[in-house]
């Protein structure tokens, strides 16, 4: 029923994945300390290039460099039509092309060279396989489509910008003209068609039935290059959908993907905090929270255990304010469907959002600009596909505005639910008009505060399949029902555990 | 009994060989959704999960945008409360319908098409669903003309609702005093109320009070969650015990 009844009737799959999480925080070790040896590697075979490839190399190099932040429109137009050839001559080549990747350092942390590796690699024998080129083009693979969706949310969010205040009549007129650049269209056939020529999704799907996916590979996406801008496509479209508020479809997206620390996506450490976060988002606006919060929770303990290995790196920043954003929202999930969390995580939550925690938890009136603010600061920056309506400013309404606007709705709907519960745990029966007396609330609104409540602690929760899959739970401890205007109380107490004491002390006496 | 929200079990093969297809983005398929939700209306079904993907070809094609029918499919959702959907769907509608003005001079200014004013009134009709504010939600519907076009398309609309708000009542209560139910069904008469409940919901009116048979939600019974035990909980033990005879 519960989420602690499955935990624990399992206990051993909570080792396992320990075990996996360390071998996976030592194979994060590894990649940082390959950087070094791979950014020489790739130094001399440059050298080498003929120059017909030259012009590709830059192409490719560019295609997975971050814009400058002030670049110009002219420039933004140049990048569109770089990545439109460059995929182009991917997707339609006569057959799968060979691609030297350029060594980038986006996703990369500099070395660690104080971290010893030989010893590690013994105590991980599973490591060996990692090859130092393969790590290298995972990494091109996902900053080249990372990119390609950040310019994309970005030059909309421009362009929507533009519209609305209505100043620059110039780049208004060059933005009007030119309706489909970076259109939606262009760019979801890119991810679908990186996806479809690599079978990427009948890969993952053999895998998940444990077949071998090279069976289902065909001639693209036998190669490793393929395979892999299909897979991160497939999460590139996670975070599309997402930022258009297709919540149910950005989760359908995932179908075939596992969600664990195997994955492919594991590999690529903003790529792994990427997906999770796009799906934790999903759930939220889902009204899944507690999917929502197991989401944010497994990534950011992964992160906290990790974070001594990514400071100083190129991504650190970004990985930074990505991980406030998510505490903001786990914050805001808890507030919403009270829950425990693990240890590390809400001693993080106090540090970082405390006062703001509290006064969420607490509900009421006041709680409502908190949710704004935090909800605004930690949403990814929502976009709308098609060119605005440049000739009236004051129609072009910020995408951003529009879904926290929805997402209030709720907050406001569901404001008195922390007020209801305080009250109810102090008394198993109650009469209705006596506590709508200490609330100084009306009878009637009251019995609606108690429906809502009653409502909110029903949702639906993940147990396996799909991301989309779940059954009804409740999500509450306290429960009630009302008998006319008397209302019962009832809690749910987690009994005693005794079973692991039991059996730490067996073993000790044998 | 499981419930993923990408299926429904009314759906016709066609149009799910369409959602699972990249059809969903063909705005050719336009047609054939919009058919699809003229027949949800018609026979009472609900596919929340079709009925986004015509909102999105929407968001992406905003030429062929049909107002009538974007508000069937959020008159279709609000027949679901209390449920996300009507949420869902807003998502997908153009920021400038602005569903939840802040102000009412916000309100004003935004409405300056017959289209915004409807998503305006619909998302009004979900706030007091939403949250629970039963004889406001009637007593607004009935307020106006306009709500009955919107509603019009949506065969039993007003029974649905009833029935939802009905369910949603048994949940939490046990005992319901008539004259509260009468508000929240919208039913004038004690003969309508009692033909309902007893026909609709199975449950019998005494004296002053609706009594509802317990349930599953209504019972709200404490208990002690205790620890699962498992016998492969022990193998270790017992193992043990089999290799190392005393």
């Amino acid at each position: 029923m519960s989420y602690d009844d499955r935990a624990n009737a399992r206990p051993n799959l909570n080792d396992e994945s320990d075990v996996e999480e360390e071998a996976l925080v030592n194979d994060y070790r590894e990649q940082v300390n390959f950087d070094d040896s791979m950014s020489e590697l790739d130094r001399t075979t440059s050298l080498g290039g003929q120059s017909q490839t030259q012009d590709l190399q830059a192409q490719l190099a560019a295609a997975a460099t971050p814009l400058e932040y002030q670049a110009t429109l002219e420039t933004k137009f140049a990048s569109y039509d770089n990545y439109c050839s460059l995929f182009h001559y991917i997707l339609n080549s006569d057959g799968p092309v060979d691609l030297e990747v350029p060594s980038v350092g986006v996703s990369l942390s500099p070395p660690h060279s104080s971290i010893e590796r030989t010893g590690k690699v013994l105590a991980f024998p599973f490591l060996y396989k990692t090859n130092i080129l393969s790590d290298n083009q995972y990494y091109w693979a996902w900053d080249v489509i990372d990119e390609f969706i950040y310019q994309f949310e970005s030059f909309c969010r421009y362009r929507n910008r533009v519209a609305r205040s209505g100043s620059n009549e110039e780049e208004a007129q060059v933005l009007r003209e030119n309706p489909n650049t970076w259109g939606c269209y262009s760019v979801l056939n890119v991810l679908y068609s990186l996806i479809q020529r690599s079978q990427i999704n009948e890969q993952q799907a053999a895998i998940k039935r444990g077949e071998d996916p090279m069976a289902f590979a065909g001639e693209y996406g036998s190669r490793p290059l393929y395979k892999m801008l299909g897979y991160f496509s497939i999460i590139g479209l996670l975070r599309v959908h997402c930022l258009l508020g297709d919540f149910s479809l950005a989760l359908k997206t995932l179908d075939d993907i596992e969600m664990n620390k195997k994955a492919m996506f594991a590999r690529v450490m903003a790529a792994h905090f990427t997906t999770y976060y796009y799906v934790g988002f999903s759930y939220m606006m889902m009204r899944r929270y507690a999917d929502a919060i197991r989401m944010f929770s497994h990534i950011l303990v992964y992160v906290s255990r990790t974070k001594n290995f990514q400071k100083g790196g190129n991504s650190y920043d970004a990985i930074a304010k990505k991980n406030d954003q998510m505490y903001a929202l786990i914050a805001i999930c808890v507030a919403l469907h009270p829950t425990r969390l693990d240890d590390t995580i809400h001693s993080a939550v106090r540090e970082k959002y405390g006062e703001q925690f509290y006064r969420m938890q607490r509900g009421g009136p006041d709680a409502l600009p908190i949710f704004e603010e935090l909800f605004r600061s930690a949403c990814p920056k929502f976009i709308s596909p098609t060119p605005p309506d440049f000739d009236n400013p004051a129609s072009n309404v910020d995408p951003v505005d529009h879904h926290t606007s929805i997402f209030m709705d709720e907050i406001k709907n569901t404001l008195f639910n922390p007020t209801i519960r305080s009250y109810l745990k102090l008394y198993t029966t109650m009469d209705l008009k006596k506590l709508a007396g200490f609330l100084e609330v009306e009878p009637e609104k009251l019995r609606s505060w108690l429906l809502v409540n009653k409502q909110r602690s029903r949702e639906i929760r993940w147990i396996d399949g799909g991301l989309l899959d779940g059954e009804p739970a409740i999500a509450n401890d306290l429960d009630y029902a009302l008998e006319n205007d008397l209302i019962h109380v009832s809690e749910t107490k987690a009994g005693r555990r005794l079973v692991d004491w039991y059996l730490r002390n067996l073993a000790r006496v044998y | 009994m499981g419930v993923a929200s990408d299926k429904c079990e009314t759906r016709p093969a066609h149009i799910d060989a369409i959602l699972n297809g990249l059809d969903r983005y063909n705005p050719e398929t336009t047609t054939v959704f919009q058919d699809y939700i003229a027949q949800q209306c018609e026979d009472r079904t609900f596919d929340c999960y079709a009925n986004l993907a015509l909102l999105k070809l929407y968001q992406f094609n905003p030429h062929l945008l049909q107002p009538d029918t974007v508000t069937n499919v959020l008159s279709k959702a609000l027949t679901v409360f209390p449920s996300p959907a009507f949420s869902l769907c807003l998502a997908l509608l153009p920021p400038s319908t602005q569903p939840f003005p802040s102000t009412t001079e916000a309100q004003a200014a935004s409405q300056t098409s017959d289209f915004v004013e409807s998503v305006q009134k619909l998302a009004r009709l979900s706030t007091l669903l939403e949250s629970a504010q039963y004889a406001q939600f009637w007593a607004t519907l009935n307020s106006d003309d306009l709500y009955a076009d919107l509603t019009a398309d949506v065969a039993g609309f007003e029974e649905l609702v009833r029935i939802r708000i009905a369910v949603e009542v048994g949940k939490t209560f046990r005992e319901i005093n008539v004259d509260i139910l009468e508000q929240w069904l919208d039913v004038r008469s004690r003969e309508a109320l009692q033909k309902f409940v007893a026909d609709v919901c199975g449950w019998k009116v005494d004296g002053a009070v609706v009594r509802v048979p317990t349930n599953k939600e209504n019972e709200a019974r404490s208990e002690v969650k205790s620890e699962h035990v498992g016998v492969e909980m022990f193998g270790r033990v017992i193992r043990r015990g089999f290799e190392q005879p005393a």
